[in-house]
């Protein structure tokens, strides 16, 4: 029971009583005849690190901008706080953004940045300077301070534009792809402290990334979109293990597809048949009728692959070895499964390389459990 | 860079020497000459014949070389209230009329750089247009328009806005009319090129740390536009201090202004010297403020040093 409770608190979408601190209610924005953003609805709880993931072009930094209020939308309600913001200008919103350019003033420095939002809002000079001085702290950049954005690295600059976004005290932190123009190495680091940082000041963060793993690595949920529409909101893992529907299947990692037809039904296992030789078993908590196409998408990770197959598998198919990509802790192996489908299947290399058991021509079989991939209907 | 970081390259040395020569090379033919031959003649003197001046350096013959250098046309200009009061005349002149034309001129270059891009072309032409016209014809045009029974007499007259008809031509305010219009495009050129510059982030990220978007012109977008505006303005003030047509052709026959003092010693008085010295002081008194304003310039953007 207390496990429930603690759950509730960890993940407020479970909990049908929460109230959301962010309301976006079939918010729609078009520009000309481009839907960037279609009709999407979102509920976003306090104190989360909210991830909108998408391929360029998707609608991703229009749905901040109508959070942030530098757009607005041409249809539907937002909601912060439970204040009604769709109408109110950004410089009126509790909310603070951190910009994909980061935007800092050219001629302004670091402190001059950091301090221009609180003088905004006419807050005393003590209390300004001492603000300051704790974001430049908070983000390790204090002897920067009396520099200006084009004496500062890459780096530097997004701990600049990210000391700027918070000194105000936002009750939302928007930031679009903030780690977006940092190189690879240093990316990876910043992803951390970007969490830790949100777990420190509990302010509700909405990122915005084009980088699946970033997004893995860095959120309590999830929004993948496509084309201005929401596909799929969930936990990292809920969006890995679980995808709603293809396109979120192929977006996150990589994934085997197999094409059939609901054959039989027996409580929550399905029983879909392929071309591919015996039905496959799933489970699938969706009432499906029969004979309705199905996708059956299985994690390569999850499937065993092996030469010494038996007979009485649930779920096999047999095909030939085409290719192995040897990458040092894994290899990927392709198979061919028939005339027109090949399958891709990553096994750790727990063996030397030249000890696998698996070669070039190889007749194999792939196996997995009813439990370890999902029934797509789309 | 350290010294001995690549071989010399010959054929890169004599373009570089290319590169940056020909520049020079105008400069000293274009610039510089001339300057000296204004300079030799203020420090001449006057006579009847031609040229109208005496030659600085004579050869008196055995090994004898007298140079003669006649200050005189300075200390005139310089003691003579009547050639002050055309400087400070001339230079408020310029400045009112530089601040006008920042006052028209940037409303303008800004309404034009924020507009769609469509329309920029076209309102860019609409402001190049006019020197499509000869100048002198514009200026003609204006004495049309300004004069007793005209245009804009007439106009306010017909709306009745006035009894009789005001006396406008051959005052200041024509010489001020005449100039802003002329030199308008020089300062909004120069600003429109900056404004289309100005990122439209930074506003967007003024107006989300809580700034209004007034306050957000002044805080970022002036500040971001001081290039242009030194531009503008130095490309306004500077010929605007010399200028002699306008006040000429619109200003009263008692406006006093350098460029018109510089005509009148010139070819009236055919007094070439002291009307050279006039022109070196002239020069002087745009140079100095040029060089402060540069300098002004490189330690606002370098505040370290
Ligand atoms: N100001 C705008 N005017 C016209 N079209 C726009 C504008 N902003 C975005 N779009 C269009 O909306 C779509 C979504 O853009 P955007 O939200 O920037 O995508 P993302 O951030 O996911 O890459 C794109 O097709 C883009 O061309
Ligand atoms: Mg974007």
């Amino acid at each position: 029971m207390s496990v429930a409770i603690d759950r509730r608190a960890l993940e407020p979408w479970q909990d049908p009583s929460a109230v959301p601190f962010v309301r976006i209610e079939r918010v729609t924005k078009q520009f000309g005849d481009i839907y960037a953003v279609d009709d999407v609805s979102l509920s976003i709880f306090q104190g989360e690190f909210f991830s909108l993931l998408g391929s360029s072009g998707c609608g991703k930094s229009t749905l901040l901008r109508l959070l942030a209020g530098l757009d607005y939308p041409s249809s539907g309600r937002i909601f912060i706080d439970g204040a009604d913001v769709t109408d109110i200008p950004p410089y009126q919103r509790p909310v603070n953004m951190m910009f994909q350019s980061y935007a800092l003033f050219p001629h302004m420095t670091v402190e001059q940045n950091v301090e221009f939002g609180l003088e905004q809002e006419r807050m005393p000079r003590r209390e300004r300077a001492e603000r300051v001085g704790e974001m430049l702290d908070l983000l390790k950049i204090g002897e920067l301070r009396k520099r200006k954005p084009d004496q500062l690295s890459g780096g530097q600059r997004q701990r600049a534009a990210l000391a700027r976004s918070l000194a105000k005290h936002p009750k939302l932190l928007l930031l679009d792809e903030p780690l977006g123009a940092l190189d690879k190495r240093l990316r990876e680091n910043t992803q951390f402290e970007l969490v830790n940082l949100q777990e420190r000041i509990g302010t509700t963060f909405v990122t915005v990334t084009h980088d699946q793993e970033e997004a893995m690595t860095m959120s309590s949920r999830i929004a993948v979109m496509e084309a201005g529409r929401i596909l799929q909101i969930d936990t990292p893992t809920g969006i890995y293990e679980f995808p709603s529907n293809r396109f979120v299947a192929e977006f996150i990692g990589s994934v085997n597809l197999f094409e059939g037809r609901v054959m039989q039904r027996d409580g929550d296992l399905v029983t879909v048949e392929t071309r591919l030789g015996r039905p496959i078993q799933m489970r699938c908590p969706l009432p499906l009728a029969l004979g309705k196409p199905v996708t059956i998408a299985i994690r390569p990770e999850k499937i065993r692959l092996s030469a010494a197959y038996r007979d009485d598998a649930v779920n096999q198919i047999r095909g030939t070895v085409e290719d192995i990509a040897y990458l040092g802790d894994v290899s990927i192996y392709h198979v061919r499964i028939s005339p027109d489908q090949v399958t891709r299947m990553t096994l750790a290399n727990i063996q030397p390389q030249t000890e696998q058991e698996l070669t070039w021509g190889q007749e194999v079989a792939m196996e997995w459990s009813p439990t370890s991939g999902v029934v797509l209907t789309d | 860079m350290p010294p001995t970081a690549r071989p010399r390259q010959p054929g890169r040395r004599l373009s570089r020497l290319v590169n940056i020569g020909i520049p020079y090379l105008w400069l000293g033919i274009f610039f510089l000459l001339p300057f000296v031959i204004v300079l030799q003649i203020s420090l001449a003197e006057p006579r009847l014949a031609q040229p109208p001046y005496t030659a600085l350096a004579e050869w008196l013959g055995d090994g004898v070389l007298s140079i003669r250098l006649d200050l005189q046309n300075y200390l005139l200009v310089l003691s003579d209230d009547i050639y002050l009061a055309a400087f400070m005349n001339s230079l408020k002149v310029a400045f009112f009329c530089t601040l006008l034309c920042l006052l028209i001129g940037y409303p303008m270059a800004y309404a034009i750089a924020t507009a769609p891009s469509r329309w920029r072309i076209p309102l860019l032409m609409l402001i190049i247009l006019p020197f499509w016209t000869s100048f002198l014809i514009r200026v003609y045009a204006w004495i049309g328009i300004l004069q007793t029974s005209g245009f804009l007499n007439n106009f306010l007259l017909w709306l009745g806005l006035i009894d009789e008809p005001l006396a406008i031509l051959y005052t200041q305010t024509a010489i001020y009319i005449g100039i802003v219009y002329s030199y308008l495009p020089f300062m909004i050129l120069p600003l429109y090129a900056n404004l289309t510059r100005l990122d439209r982030t930074l506003l967007e990220a003024a107006a989300d740390l809580g700034c209004r978007p007034f306050r957000a012109f002044v805080r970022v977008t002036l500040p971001l536009s001081r290039a242009g505006i030194i531009a503008g303005c130095m490309l306004v003030f500077i010929p605007v201090v010399g200028e002699f047509v306008i006040p000429d052709l619109l200003g009263g026959p008692d406006t006093l202004m350098v460029g018109r003092m510089l005509w009148t010693e010139f070819f009236s008085n055919v007094d070439w010297p002291l009307a050279s010295a006039l022109a070196i002081l002239l020069l002087g008194l745009l140079v100095i403020p040029f060089v402060l304003m540069q300098r002004w310039q490189l330690a606002a953007e370098d505040p370290d040093r």
